[in-house]
């Protein structure tokens, strides 16, 4: 009977002690609250701005972005016949706006923008409570860095799509876009801020060895101000570049892209990846870069053997009688590279038979024990010979002479120097320095009106269509763009 | 004042009880004077013993005056009073309203339920040789979809009355009163029975766990008076991998690829032929012979070996009953290496009858199974992999074996060998789980009053071993380093509940109350390790702290707690038995959301027609009930919340500066609170008895709405979706089942029946969005669920002036033999603007027929199953977008376009290589397949000895049985089964189902 009792009495305290919600009030498991970042550890501000550096590297180098970007540019296209078959297409300007590679370039650079806008937040949040003027001006060199990429987003953006909406914050409801002149006096903005708060050092020498840095943000801005022909600003831009004599040209050509180039003199800015000199375990890299653009092997892992160099633009080099910068930049089926790796023929000779040099990585240069194409190389993106070759440019523009940093272009690539050069012998310099590097042949060839030049190019093909997932989700996107 | 009362209750109880009582015993038979083994007999609604193999029975106590009742599976239960000898005739009815059926925190009697439950004994589920239980449901119960596996130990994908939610989810399993998400680890030698509750008005009464179904399991309990009963069913069989898709040989591949390219290929075919042998002397390529003729299907398939095997003790007493049941399965694989699936189980029930007052009882079930996976990407691999080079090559140096490389003959990527795939992998799982359950019942007033509280414990371990070998195949099928990665995923689950019944007659008045109480707790972690550098060899030294690269060594950690506190509440009342009604009330509260309350009623009425005064004069119908029922359901098998508020950390969220890595962290300001998912649903339908309760028919229609149905619309400027609960999905449908009973003479009983459902699928709403995108399907409002998104095959251009005058063929180049995709907008061009919705996965309409006999010792069972409406994702063949020189089925090559007239629906060779046919952007219809199949489910055939006289001792029975699971399979998808494991449809890594041929045996002891 008292064991009844008690079972009662125990039966009923449970019903009542548990009708209180006390006993779902628990936290979840594994998941940090943002609330819980200590925001009062200013030792830990550069959290955000590492965030923001790492979707560059997550986001902004897509494997699908690359061919987007460089397809237009005439001396570069898919490579494959038999797979992304819409690249071939795309390169020949003809667009269609269902292509999911296009959704995920525009999405994949506003996921930047929105991190860099999470980022500046969170730095407020941190400068709230910075006490001391060392701290402050950190804070704002940090907020110039995240601003620098957030830049890069909307430059990349303007190049494919022209007008695109600006986020100015990422709860932003109206996402109308904005003329591409306006998105432009908006990275100029972001720009400038960097150039007056970040420091004035190298990228290998800053504290966050390879960070963006204020010489990072002239270039930016300086490859802005040429599209936008303002090229007294483009020279004084790249004039504080070339006159704090802290960049230098990397000797090498070949190397340059590979191991002993990696944040070279020659760098303002590299995508950083690593396998940490560690022969097997987690790598941090930009996941298929590499793999996409690498040629069949025969004595390493190669890749998927995307992106072709046209024979055009390779017999163009050949007449021009280049050397050491034709060998870099193209490897061809058949051959065999100077660190003895052996290129394969495809069996698809409707594919390409040459590819990208430039993301080439010899097997003697990987980490014994790594084999996947490209492990711990760097992805290039802004280097100094573009500041010469602008420099150069808007000093010829406005009547005044190139010689000098174009021909430190030249004499690097094992080419005989010119004098009094013109603007095409400009472009044509940039042509063969920067094949395969981001478009730029496209950018030149549509800044210079060339472009009309190219077969199935016209006006109305200039831009890529705005991918049709966002016409479907945003309403807005199909309204008259604003020029603010 | 309490005291008090639980002190009168006591009395009352105890002065209940202790009554004169008497011996009984006697025999029952069948309307021929057949025994009845198995009958129960009841006294006082609980069953105190069980007939023998002569259909006697014995009572020590039964109270004076006392009713007995004796009932059995496909008879008319009888009520007799009780005397010292009785002699029971029973007679078929193919109904069983008498039958005791579980329901949710209790159980009811057949006839007084108000809503749709399907009952299916254990016994039922034993012709079927299948590892799961669940797998054996397949075509047992209307409304039920079971989508079966081939991989040994993976159990079946099962829905209820549809697919309610975007994020799958599966019904809810209560086992003895824990909840579980499948039921794999049981044997069906385990269960006593299963029960369906189809509709809302049953399931609500698990409230927010209930919206996928609820299916309650009871394991076997031994009955009272009963002698012990032991009883051994073993089964021994292979399995063969059934309609195994004919590839093209190495000469049909050949074929193809040079009459698509003959300068892009021809290099391929060459080097296979130097390299294998064969002959390219003849200038027709049609005629080159070929040394390699690699069948790789064939090489990744064997015949696999199953066996069950299952002993149980059934017994009990005046006061204790037991069942104690050990079991073991063991299946192999069909797959060529070492995959399997063994599993040991073990299993004790107890209940005691402590005091007239007092009854507790324990049962545990412990299973340990051990499941061998296989990789199933061989099965893609090998349908990509051409004939053109052998599984070894002895010429090369490759490591450990001397597997083939696809770049012998010149293949880059995307080509692996695919045995080598299957056997460089070695990963076993080893599952174990202790379920517990131990329970205390106080009877108040008998048979009228009861408090029962139960405590279930669930303890589960998987613990994954991967051994990743050193091996070089090719430069892009090898492994450099080996490694080891272990997992270990505890879950240690918990649930209380208390109940109180009350049960009570008021003249024609029937009442039942239930009250109730439940807290539970489900705990989940696991932890991972990874080390590289392991020695080769042994199992027993390939540890982690063992890698030889201490650098190396990774670790990972995780885990879920989630608390719930409920309250519940049933109300049955009914009049004469006629006039039925049921309440029932759920309050869950769950720590799992922000919002922690959820309410869930339910409402259920029956109106038995049949025992109305104007239908006692017919003979044409023998039992009609009518029932309607509404009841809201919620689904919490959906996340707390999704988006990035949480700031996100770790390696991808973190940057490169020289070369270490920076800690970073990504703030982004995307963030939904998510609440469980609504399910409202209402259900009406009749049973129907006629012709003699020889025909039994039941029909139930529901409309089922899922309402904040959980899905990820895209976010605008980003591949993040979030997800919200913005869906609305409808199914609604009929579910129907027949059943016809009879004899021909006195020997010869048999059965037909067929078990029919019809689903209409539909998502409603989507909150504005006109679709959300999947990664391999959409969701269209006014479609079906998980539909295929793409262009329409309207033909193959034929000629060269139809190209001529179509824009969009001559603006894409193309030629004769290719697809010629419908104009659906009519703007004269063919875009991304002309795709449309290609069906999808869920199918319309199941079907299930059976048919039984028994003659003298002889029974004999054939089912069939089927499925229609339903449209499968051809991936395989999508696939070859990746590369275009993948091999190709038999049924590509024989029907290819080779000229005007030749094929309006399959493309030239030619244009098997170009992306406007086949590419990841050009999904169409022609690659979506029919997903209907019917199929010879099972066929058993069995013949039992009696009373096998052994010297002194009589073996009481000895059923030998054969059976045929699943011999025949007929379906149009080029595929090894339209049962695929992934719920979208697509068809690509699937392991083959298999016929399966078993020998039985049954003893009783």
């Amino acid at each position: 009977m008292k064991f009844l009792k008690h079972i009662m009495i125990a039966g009923l305290l449970m019903l009542g002690a548990s009708s209180c919600n006390d006993w779902l009030d628990i936290l979840p498991e594994n998941t940090i609250p943002e609330e819980d970042v200590d925001y009062t550890k200013i030792s830990e501000m550069y959290m955000p701005v590492s965030g923001v550096y790492a979707k560059l590297r997550t986001g902004g180098m897509h494997w699908v972005i690359w061919p987007l970007s460089i397809i237009r540019d005439g001396d570069v296209w898919s490579g494959r016949v038999d797979d992304q078959g819409l690249l071939v297409d795309f390169g020949n300007f003809k667009y269609d706006a269902s292509f999911w590679g296009l959704n995920e370039m525009w999405n994949q650079y506003y996921g930047m923008i929105k991190v860099a806008n999470g980022a500046l937040t969170s730095l407020d949040n941190y400068a709230a409570n910075i006490t001391s003027d060392a701290d402050r001006a950190t804070y704002r060199a940090y907020c110039g860095e995240v601003r620098i990429l957030r830049a890069y987003a909307y430059y990349r953006l303007t190049q494919a799509f022209g007008d695109v909406t600006i986020l100015r914050s990422n709860e932003q409801s109206d996402l109308t876009r904005s003329t591409r002149n306006a998105v432009e006096r908006y990275m100029l903005e972001d720009l400038q801020y960097a150039i007056d708060n970040c420091l004035k050092v190298r990228p290998n020498e800053a504290t966050h060895i390879g960070a963006a840095t204020a010489y990072t943000a002239e270039l930016l801005a300086a490859k802005i101000r040429l599209n936008r022909g303002e090229y007294a600003e483009a020279e004084a831009l790249t004039n504080d570049i070339i006159n704090s004599k802290k960049f230098a040209l990397y000797d090498d050509f070949y190397n340059l892209f590979k191991i002993p180039g990696k944040l070279c003199n020659e760098s303002l800015l590299e995508c950083q990846c690593t396998d940490f000199g560690q022969s097997s375990g987690e790598m941090v890299d930009a996941d298929m870069w590499f793999v996409f653009q690498g040629p069949p092997m025969a004595n390493m892992e190669g890749g998927w053997t995307f992106v072709g160099i046209t024979d055009n633009f390779i017999n163009w080099a050949k007449g021009r009688g280049e050397t050491i910068r034709l060998e870099t930049s193209v490897l061809e089926g058949g051959t065999t590279t100077r660190d003895g790796d052996i290129v394969n023929v495809q069996g698809n000779t409707n594919n390409t038979n040459t590819w990208n040099g430039k993301a080439y990585t010899p097997s003697n240069q990987l980490t014994p024990g790594r084999t996947k194409y490209g492990a711990n190389n760097n992805i290039r993106i802004f280097r100094y010979a573009d500041a010469l070759l602008i420099n150069a440019e808007a000093k010829v523009r406005q009547g005044k002479n190139g010689d000098e940093p174009f021909n430190l272009v030249r004499t690097r690539a094992k080419m005989p120097t010119l004098s009094n050069v013109t603007i095409d012998q400009i472009l044509d310099e940039r042509r063969m320095e920067f094949v395969c590097e981001w478009g730029e042949r496209y950018n030149d060839l549509v800044r210079t009106g060339k472009a009309a030049e190219m077969a199935g190019w016209s006006e109305s093909v200039k831009y890529y269509p705005v991918p049709l997932t966002q016409v479907q989700t945003v309403p807005t996107i199909n309204n008259q763009p604003k020029d603010e | 004042m309490e005291k008090r009362i639980l002190t009168f209750l006591l009395v009352v109880a105890c002065s209940v009880m202790g009554l004169h009582a008497r011996a009984v015993k006697g025999t029952v038979v069948d309307q021929v004077n057949e025994p009845v083994i198995g009958a129960n007999v009841l006294v006082n609604g609980t069953v105190m013993a069980v007939t023998d193999f002569d259909g006697n029975f014995e009572i020590a106590n039964v109270p004076d005056g006392a009713t007995l009742k004796f009932t059995f599976m496909g008879m008319k239960a009888v009520e007799m009073k009780a005397t010292d000898v009785m002699n029971v005739q029973m007679e078929d009815d193919v109904r069983n309203l008498d039958e005791v059926v579980v329901i949710g925190y209790g159980s009811a009697q057949a006839k007084d339920l108000t809503a749709p439950i399907s009952v299916v004994k254990g016994e039922q589920l034993l012709a079927t040789p299948a590892a799961s239980p669940m797998a054996a449901m397949q075509g047992k119960v209307s409304g039920v979809n079971v989508v079966n596996s081939g991989t040994p130990g993976e159990g079946p994908k099962v829905t209820i009355r549809g697919n309610g939610s975007f994020t799958g989810g599966s019904p809810l399993y209560v086992v003895d009163g824990m909840f579980y998400d499948n039921i794999d680890f049981l044997n069906a030698n385990d269960i006593a029975d299963m029960s369906v509750l189809k509709d809302a008005s049953a399931a609500a009464i698990y409230g927010v766990r209930a919206a996928n179904g609820v299916v309650l399991i009871t394991t076997k309990h031994g009955n009272k008076n009963q002698a012990a009963k032991i009883t051994y069913n073993g089964y021994v069989g292979f399995q063969k991998a059934t309609n195994v898709l004919p590839m093209a040989s190495s000469s049909e591949y050949a074929t193809m690829l040079l009459e698509a390219n003959y300068d892009a290929y021809v290099s391929l075919m060459k080097a296979s032929i130097d390299r294998y042998g064969g002959s390219y002397a003849d200038s027709d390529f049609h005629k080159w012979t070929y040394g390699s003729n690699t069948d790789w299907y064939k090489e990744l398939l064997r015949t696999a070996l199953i066996t069950d095997h299952s002993l149980s003790i059934t017994g009990g007493g005046e006061k204790a009953t037991y069942s104690l049941g050990i079991n073991y399965l063991h299946q192999d694989g069909v797959m060529d290496v070492s995959n399997y699936y063994k599993r040991l189980n073990f299993r004790a029930a107890v209940d005691y009858e402590a005091t007239n007052w007092l009854k507790v009882g324990f049962n545990g079930i412990f299973s340990k199974g051990t499941q061998r996976t296989p990789n199933n990407a061989a099965w893609q691999q090998a349908f990509n992999a051409p004939g053109i080079y052998p599984v070894f090559d002895e010429k090369n140096s490759n490591y450990p074996n001397h597997y083939a490389s696809p770049e012998s003959v010149g293949f880059t990527n995307n080509f692996y060998n695919p045995v080598a795939t299957a056997n460089y992998h070695n990963s076993k799982n080893d599952v174990n789980k202790y379920l517990t359950n131990f329970y205390a019942q106080i009877n108040f007033i008998p048979s009228k009053l009861f408090f029962r509280t139960s405590y279930a414990y669930d303890f589960s371990q998987v613990s994954n071993r991967t051994y990743t070998p050193e091996y070089y195949v090719s430069t892009t099928q090898h492994n450099d380093k080996s490694s080891v990665s272990k997992s270990e995923a505890t879950y240690k689950n918990w649930i209380w509940d208390n109940v109180l019944t009350y049960k009570d007659s008021f003249g024609n008045h029937n009442l039942g109350v239930m009250l109730g109480h439940s807290l539970r707790e489900d705990r989940y972690h696991y932890l991972y390790g990874i080390g590289y550098g392991i020695v080769d060899g042994d199992e027993a030294y390939q540890y982690i702290s063992s890698s030889q690269e201490s650098d190396s060594r990774r670790a990972s950690d995780g885990g879920t707690r989630y608390r719930s506190n409920s309250y519940f509440g049933r109300i049955n009342y009914d009049y004469l038995g006629k006039y039925l009604l049921m309440f029932t009330f759920r309050a869950d509260g769950t720590s799992k959301y922000q919002e922690t309350w959820g309410y869930y009623p339910s409402i259920g009425a029956a109106w038995v027609m049949s025992k109305e005064n104007f239908m006692l004069d017919q003979n044409a119908i023998d039992y009609l009930k009518l029932r309607a029922s509404w009841g809201r359901l919620g689904n919490n098998a959906v996340p707390a919340s999704d988006g990035f508020r949480s700031v996100t950390t770790g390696n991808g969220s973190s940057a490169v500066f020289g070369n270490s890595l920076i800690a970073g962290f990504q703030n982004n300001s995307y963030f939904t609170n998510l609440k469980w998912e609504v399910v409202d649903e209402t259900n009406v339908g009749f049973e129907l008895a006629t012709l003699h309760n020889r025909l039994s028919v039941d029909v139930d229609w529901f409309y089922r709405m899922t309402r904040k149905a959980v899905i990820a619309p895209r976010l605008p400027f980003e591949n993040g979706t979030l997800l919200q609960n913005i869906g609305k999905i409808l199914n609604t449908g009929v579910d129907v089942s027949i059943n016809w009973a009879d004899r021909i003479g006195d020997n010869f009983k048999y059965n037909i029946g067929a078990n029919l459902s019809y689903i209409h699928n539909e998502v409603k709403s989507l909150a504005g969005n006109p679709y959300i995108a999947g990664g391999k399907t959409y969701q269209f409002v006014g479609e079906k669920m998980n539909s295929f998104y793409g262009y329409k095959v309207e033909g193959i251009y034929q000629t060269a002036e139809e190209i001529a005058a179509d824009p969009t063929a001559v603006a894409n180049g193309l030629k004769p033999g290719d697809f010629k995709y419908k104009d659906l907008n009519g703007d004269k061009i063919v875009d991304g603007n002309d795709r449309t919705t290609l069906g999808s996965y869920l199918p319309n309409f199941i079907y299930s027929f059976n048919l039984g006999f028994q003659w003298k010792n002889l029974d004999f069972m054939l089912t069939t199953y089927g499925n229609a409406g339903g449209k499968m994702y051809n991936r395989k063949r999508a696939l070859r977008y990746a590369a275009s020189n993948y091999n190709f089925d038999r049924d590509q090559v024989t029907n290819r376009w080779t000229g005007v007239g030749t094929s309006n629906t399959y493309p030239s060779a030619e244009g098997w290589i170009r992306t406007w046919n086949v590419s990841d952007q050009r999904v169409n219809d022609f690659f979506v397949e029919s997903a209907n199949f019917f199929r010879i489910q099972n066929v058993t055939l069995g013949y039992t000895f009696r009373n096998i006289k052994m010297g002194n001792y009589t073996l009481p029975a000895v059923r030998l049985s054969a059976t045929a699971d699943r011999p025949l399979t007929l379906f149009s998808a080029n595929a090894f089964t339209p049962e695929l494991s992934d719920a979208e449809g697509w068809d690509t890594e699937v392991y083959p189902l298999t016929a399966t041929y078993t020998f039985g045996v049954t003893i009783d002891f």
